[in-house]
């Protein structure tokens, strides 16, 4: 178990960079979230420099969607997403959180999801289909996570990947209802300790499996596998990754299809946190048909759907949704698809998309559900 | 024995308060009355500031008064003030070694909280003196005289500067630049600030000042390659790069007319062209033009005969056609066959393959003989008497009779078939239409080549007609070394391309297989299909050695390609029935009513008897690969003959090698040196391929598969328009493309495409290094998006366009050329930044304000600034940022975070920082104001002058307040930007006191040596060279006859590598003597 002076070390220590500061507001300016509303990255770091209180508890403070695009313009190497889900750990620890907040936290806890919902509901989607439970001898361990477990639109990209799979001849099982949530959204909500413990547990459960190669469907499991669960054993590999594997080594066989032309949303975890941009383009370049278009800010300066830092579950103020900012891109760069491969940007642009009354002219999926559609109907060999 | 062991010394012992920098913390009064007990110490005194005239003063008189003979002083760092104790003990008649400093403040009461342990530390440093001092020996202190001469390297502004200063004080001067003029970075500068005069009207006086001056020698595109020495004797080797014309041009720039190479100008940051010879800017000086070339490109390298292919595409490009076609004929007297039979390596060599894919070579040769028609070739420019006989009008035959006939000799080519051509006369109609090649050979008569048909020779008989002979007879009898080769049906090649030439084509039936790797093999193949057959190539090459054009072509007609295959036996009752073949451990059967052979031919017996030569086991003629000599004096033996299946440039290349030879021989010459450039080689130009844009190779088109019946050339030349695009996608590897056409124009004669690079030495008694600096990389900040987008412009590039002298004449347009409306400026681009540059550029914010006046001066653009914060430090400055103030300039704080291109136009999106609102400001241009970083080479200039660099990579000043223009390598000074991001008048002041003390060190007349010298016992060492190989000053040397090594004290640095190093304890450091360490060391680690 990991002690309270082990956690308040840990929160500290992402304090550590904010000295740096000087003030060029370089975050604000890149920062998706400060494009639509009144949340300003530069003004909370003079904030925590000064000891401004009312600035450091306000409500915007639960607006950051830790995309990292402020750390990757930053001149002086401050990361104020870590300063920030710091300034939340604080509010965590007094109990001054928002309903939703203090809500999805509960959840996490209590049932290993954020929206709530009973454990053993956990593996129903895969009811029927020929996953199975991971076993010795598998290659794969398939960590499905949370949205694509619980949540139908996410739901539909883990049956998109079932196929795939199948198709390729990939040896892969899940933990079914066994799985818990990886704590990515309970670390950025601040929520220190409960990360931690999950952790520890996640870790032990997943080494003892004994698998080496492990599957994600979400970035934000990936990221917080790969690099904050020091205790983990097994490599870990984003599907993207992977299906970017079986495209070199022509182990997906595609039918021709119609021509399509698509854009792809780098996912702030896979992307800025990751550097993971060519896998899913090499992927879509490899479908007969598809044609891939950039949108004007592409790769390291992808636009976040808003979805990250725990947003999913942060009631807003602002003046137009993130996701209808990008989708509005994704519009202007003459694409028919949005492809992205995160839980959060399907959902989150889908909306967008609603809202924007745009359903006509642009569909949104997950780089699996387009790959699974345009698989030629019998399998290759190998 | 040193004097420590006698107990004589007299020590004196003073500890200084350093006002309260030391006595705060140190009890100085306990450490004096300690010191006072200890052996030796004759007096301990404390005072409140030791450097000063009292404290001076009280040492002396001790000495007087009671004798002293050694003095230790506690206080600060000996690199402050030992020199004025050491001064104290020489005017008191003591020799400066017999004094100790212990450093009680860096060392101690600085870094120290708790004062009683800093004083028990000052205690023991004292101690550690008072013991060291006693073992002190006196040293000599040699003193050598100083070069007067000095080197400066750089010429910029602060290089300038020095050397003028210098020049007027009569010294001499070396001013070494590397790019072809000097001027620098400030030469590219429209406006200075803050008082706005014209960079080039206040800087080019002083350049011609420089270029004009009795006491400075210019060596421009030229770079310091070593220096050794120290100061005062420094030894420099600098390479004079060959810029290929001679001091003798005029600058008149005639020669820029012709040359058809266009390259981006450095000096106008690639917002124009230059031509491939240049000057940078019109005020050059030198006004002396410079050739750039970079060396032979992959295409000429890779070529067996070196044709220019890079010259005559660039001349083709410009519609010169007749002048590459010139070119073309310098190498190669066939150049309408090669255009359409050469296999071309050159395209497989070229470096657009790293883009996309190779240049259309062949074609655009097409393109130039097609063009031009009609062609005579050059003849020879003078007579010999010499006459030389050919034998065999092959492809080797024609280019070596055509060399020799250009350098004069009277040349008969025998030739035993009726028409000549050899293998070329061959090659069928659909690939080398016959008048083309008929052409070629009486263009070679008409230069006076007498071609015998019909005849066959004798080597006895010729000589006794010819002073030398090329044999160049072909390999045209295929082995028929293949079990079942007697069969019915089976054919030699030779005997089908004969047939065909004839008009008169054997019989081939139904189904046809040929043996062969080549391109006859591949026209036996087309040929054959063309009868109606159906045709299988095999090739035991994984692809037949052929063009890729004719590969494509061959499959297009329905030829079957077996590759990578060995055939194993012909199958067949009587007649031929199919070939047995194996590939990759497989066995199959190929069928075929025909077998036709195009492999492995030898030379013909009959022919080769005649001659009476020697033979190798394999049936060719025996030649020696270098020369080609027979082993017959005079005679020469080339081609396919000698080495077996050649393509048909190798051939000629052979050819071209005979023609050497004979020339060689025909007037004793050496017949082996510098041949090494004869043949393909690789070529040493490194071609920067990324981000070239990619674009298709144009292909010629083919005559349409259904036409390809009869005998047609099939081959078609590409579209002129197509061909000049094709052109267009030449890389340029090699910069000058060697067409010599500005040789043509040059009237002083100025250009001299033999010149080579030169080292020059010089030797000189002071280094001044004024190298400057390069700015920052806008690309590595994608989220401005320079690079990606068009107006998005670096500062430099601002600088170039807003000149009166630049691209636009001062105007400042968009890439569109219109006029913009609103302009952004960015402050602080790459500088202050950890990732890139963390500290301050200095001279940002302001040339930011002076580009926001220009603007507002040329044009009526709304200007804003985006700036951190504002740094107008100098004089004149804030007044300057006041007065940008009053124009209109809107001043932002707060960077923007970054630029999205939406419909054309920038936004700029950010957070104004004072008014606590997000802008997004639609913009037409954005200028960077990158900052400055060290050259990329500055590392190596560091190593070079065997000076330091601070972490960011600048270099680095012997203190950064008191020496800010010398380094730790005495004799070598810093001046300029070098040092650290600087403006104009910082430079130019670093440069005065650069030079000055430069003229100090040279005045002095004398310097003195190191007295810490090392020193070899010649008794001890063992000769195991290990401390040579050490010293980094080159200061030891080994002594031949004793077998022991030498340090020369000159040289020597008292670096004590060699000391630590030595095994056998036979070096020794004067002053760090091992039994004065070891005092030391015990006396500091004693008890109490």
């Amino acid at each position: 178990m990991i002690e309270v002076e082990e956690i308040d070390r840990i929160v500290a220590e992402r304090f550590l960079s904010l000295d740096y500061c000087y003030q060029c507001g370089r975050c604000t300016g890149v920062c998706p979230i400060s494009a639509v509303s009144e949340f300003r990255p530069r003004k909370f770091l003079l904030g925590a420099q000064m000891d401004r209180a009312e600035l450091l508890e306000s409500a915007l403070l639960w607006q950051c969607s830790t995309c990292d695009a402020c750390v990757k313009v930053c001149p002086q190497k401050v990361k104020p997403p870590e300063v920030i889900t710091s300034l939340r750990s604080r509010l965590v620890e007094t109990g001054h959180l928002p309903q939703g907040v203090a809500d999805a936290l509960e959840n996490i806890y209590r049932r290993n999801n954020p929206w709530g919902l009973p454990k053993g509901e956990r593996a129903e989607w895969a009811s029927g289909l020929s996953l199975r439970r991971f076993e010795q001898g598998l290659e794969w361990l398939w960590f499905v996570g949370c949205a694509a477990s619980y949540d139908p639109r996410s739901q539909a990209v883990a049956k998109a990947l079932v196929k795939i799979l199948d198709h390729a001849g990939v040896e892969a099982g899940f933990l079914g209802e066994e799985e818990r949530c990886c704590g990515d959204s309970a670390r950025r909500l601040g929520e220190e300790g409960l990360f931690q413990l999950l952790a520890e547990e996640n870790s032990a459960q997943l080494n003892e499996t004994g698998a080496e190669k492990i599957l994600t469907t979400s970035p934000h499991c990936y990221s917080v596998f790969s690099n904050e669960y020091p205790k983990l054993n097994g490599r870990v590999w984003h599907y993207t990754q992977l299906l970017a594997e079986l495209v070199r080594a022509g182990r997906l066989a595609f039918a021709p299809g119609e021509e399509l032309v698509v854009t792809y949303h780098d996912p702030c975890y896979l992307g800025r946190h990751n550097n993971i941009y060519e896998e899913p383009r090499a992927v879509l370049r490899a479908i007969p048909g598809v044609r891939l278009v950039e949108m004007a800010r592409n790769r390291e300066q992808s636009f976040c759907c808003g979805g990250g830092g725990g947003r999913m579950w942060v009631e807003t103020e602002e003046r137009e949704h993130p996701g209808a900012v990008r989708v509005r891109e994704a519009l202007a760069s003459g694409a028919m698809v949005l492809v992205t491969a995160c839980p959060f940007c399907l959902i989150n642009f889908e909306e967008a998309v609603k809202s924007l009354s745009a359903e006509g002219a642009l569909q949104v999926l997950d780089l699996a559900e387009l790959v699974s559609m345009r698989l030629a109907e019998e399998k290759k060999d190998g | 024995m040193a004097e420590g062991a006698a107990g004589q010394e007299r020590i004196g012992v003073y500890i200084c308060h350093c006002g309260v920098n030391i006595a705060e913390r140190i009890d100085v009064e306990q450490v004096a009355g300690f010191t006072s007990t200890l052996p030796g110490v004759v007096v301990a005194r404390s005072y409140k500031f030791m450097c000063s005239d009292p404290g001076q003063e009280l040492i002396k008189k001790d000495i007087r008064e009671q004798g002293l003979n050694r003095v230790v002083v506690a206080a600060c760092s000996p690199l402050l003030h030992e020199r004025t104790f050491r001064r104290v003990l020489t005017e008191e008649g003591i020799t400066p070694f017999y004094f100790q400093m212990a450093n009680i403040r860096e060392q101690d009461s600085w870094v120290h909280r708790d004062g009683g342990l800093a004083t028990e530390k000052a205690k023991a440093l004292v101690r550690a003196a008072v013991r060291r001092v006693s073992y002190h020996e006196p040293l000599e202190v040699r003193e050598v005289p100083v070069n007067p001469d000095v080197l400066v390297v750089g010429g910029g502004i602060a290089g300038i500067e020095a050397a003028l200063t210098l020049a007027e004080a009569g010294k001499r001067v070396y001013l070494v630049e590397r790019e072809p003029s000097i001027g620098g970075h400030m030469a590219q500068l429209d406006k200075t600030f803050p008082t706005l005069d014209c960079s080039a009207c206040i800087l080019t006086p002083k350049m011609s000042d420089v270029g004009a001056h009795p006491n400075i020698e210019l060596l421009t595109y030229s770079e310091v390659e070593s220096i050794e020495g120290y100061v005062g004797n420094f030894k420099a080797k600098i390479r004079k790069k060959a810029r290929k014309v001679t001091a003798d041009c005029t600058g008149c720039s005639d020669c820029e007319d012709p040359c058809p190479i266009t390259l981006p100008s450095e000096f106008d940051e690639g917002l124009r062209e230059r031509k491939a010879i240049f000057r940078p800017f019109p005020q050059a000086v030198p006004n002396i033009y410079t050739i750039s070339r970079k060396g032979v490109p992959a295409c000429q390298a890779s070529c067996p005969i070196h044709q220019n292919a890079y010259g005559y595409i660039a001349l083709a490009a410009k519609g010169k056609f007749e002048e590459a076609l010139d070119l073309i004929l310098w190498d190669n007297p066939l150049p309408a066959t090669l255009a359409r039979v050469c296999h071309h390596p050159c395209e497989e060599d070229c470096s657009r393959r790293d883009v996309d894919q190779p240049l259309a070579i062949r074609q655009l040769k097409r393109l130039v003989t097609d063009t031009v028609g009609e062609w005579e070739l050059p003849g020879p420019e003078a007579e010999r008497e010499e006459s030389v006989a050919v034998v065999g009008s092959g492809p080797a035959g024609l280019a070596c009779a055509y060399d020799l006939r250009r350098k004069g000799y009277r040349v008969t080519v025998y030739e035993a078939e009726a028409e000549p051509g050899g293998r070329l006369s061959a090659i069928p109609a659909f690939r080398l239409p016959q008048e083309i090649l008929e052409q070629e050979i009486a263009r070679l008569e008409e230069i006076g080549i007498e071609i015998r048909r019909g005849s066959r020779v004798e080597v006895d008989k010729l000589l006794r007609e010819h002073q030398a002979v090329f044999i160049a007879i072909g390999a045209p009898l295929e082995k028929l070394a293949i079990p079942g080769a007697e069969l019915r049906g089976v054919i030699r090649g030779r005997e089908f391309l004969a047939s065909l030439r004839r008009g008169r084509p054997l019989e081939v039936g139904r189904s046809v297989i040929i043996l062969g790797d080549d391109d006859r093999a591949l026209d036996i193949a087309r040929a054959a299909v063309r009868r109606g057959a159906k045709a299988t190539l095999v090739s035991r090459l994984p692809q037949p050695k052929a063009a890729s054009e004719e590969i494509e072509a061959v499959q297009e007609e329905g030829v079957r390609l077996e590759t990578a295959v060995t055939p194993v036996r012909i199958l067949g009752n009587g007649r031929v029935e199919g070939l047995e073949c194996k590939t990759a451990g497989t066995e199959f059967v190929i069928e075929g009513e025909t077998l036709i052979i195009s492999a492995g031919g030898v030379p013909e017996a009959e022919a080769v008897a005649h001659l009476g030569l020697k033979l190798t086991a394999e049936g060719y003629l025996a030649a020696d690969p270098l020369t080609l000599a027979t082993d017959v004096a005079g005679v020469f033996a080339g081609g396919e003959c000698v080495s077996g299946p050649l393509s048909v440039v190798e051939a000629m290349a052979s050819g071209r090698k005979g023609a050497e030879s004979i020339h060689r021989y025909l007037n004793g010459l050496d017949m082996y040196g510098a041949r090494e450039l004869e043949g393909p080689y690789a070529s040493t130009i490194e071609v920067e391929t990324s981000g070239v844009e990619q674009r298709p190779r144009q292909e010629g088109p083919r005559l349409p598969v259904a036409e390809r019946k009869g005998f047609q050339e099939v081959q078609l030349p590409l579209e002129e328009r197509a061909a000049l695009e094709e052109a267009e996608r030449c890389l340029k590897c090699a910069g000058c493309c060697d067409c010599r056409l500005c040789w043509t124009v040059c009237e002083p004669e100025a250009i001299d495409y033999t010149m080579e690079d030169e080292l020059v030495e010089v030797e000189v008694g002071a280094v001044i290094l004024a190298t400057g600096y390069k700015t920052f990389d806008p690309r590595k900040i994608p989220q401005y998006g320079y690079g990606r987008y068009d107006n998005v412009l670096s500062g430099l590039e601002f600088e170039r366009l807003v000149n009166s002298a630049g691209p636009t004449e001062g105007k400042v347009v968009l890439k569109d050329g219109s006029t913009p409306k609103r302009i952004a400026i960015i402050h602080c681009v790459g500088s202050r930044d950890e990732r890139f540059n963390p500290y301050c550029s200095k001279i940002c914010c302001m040339y930011s304000l002076k580009f926001a006046h220009l603007v507002k001066e040329r044009t009526g653009a709304e200007v804003y600034n985006f700036y951190i914060d504002m740094r107008t430090f100098g004089k004149g400055y804030e007044e300057f940022y006041r007065r940008v103030r009053t124009e209109g300039v809107k001043l932002i704080r707060g960077l923007p975070g970054e630029i999205v291109q939406r419909d054309g136009k920038l936004h700029l999106i950010g957070e104004n920082i004072l008014l606590d609102e997000m802008y997004d400001l639609e913009v037409d241009m954005v200028i960077l104001a990158v900052g400055l970083e060290p050259r990329a080479d500055a590392e190596e200039i560091r190593r070079l002058f065997n000076i330091s660099c601070s972490q960011d990579g600048w270099f680095l000043e012997r203190h950064p307040k008191l020496a800010p223009v010398s380094t730790f390598t005495d004799g070598i000074f810093l001046a300029g930007a070098c040092q650290g991001p600087k403006d104009i008048p910082d430079s130019v002041a670093q440069a005065g006191a650069a030079a000055a003390g430069a003229l100090a060190l040279i005045d002095a007349g004398q310097v003195k040596l190191e007295a810490y010298t090392a020193q070899i016992d010649a008794s001890l060492c063992s000769g195991c060279r290990t401390c040579i190989s050490l010293c980094p000053f080159g200061a030891i040397d080994f002594d031949e006859e004793r077998r022991v090594a030498v340090v020369n004290a000159a040289l020597c640095k008292g670096c004590g590598t060699c000391v630590a190093a030595c095994p056998s304890g036979a070096a020794t450091q004067a002053h760090f003597k091992d039994e004065q360490i070891m005092a030391e060391i015990e006396a500091l680690l004693q008890e109490g």
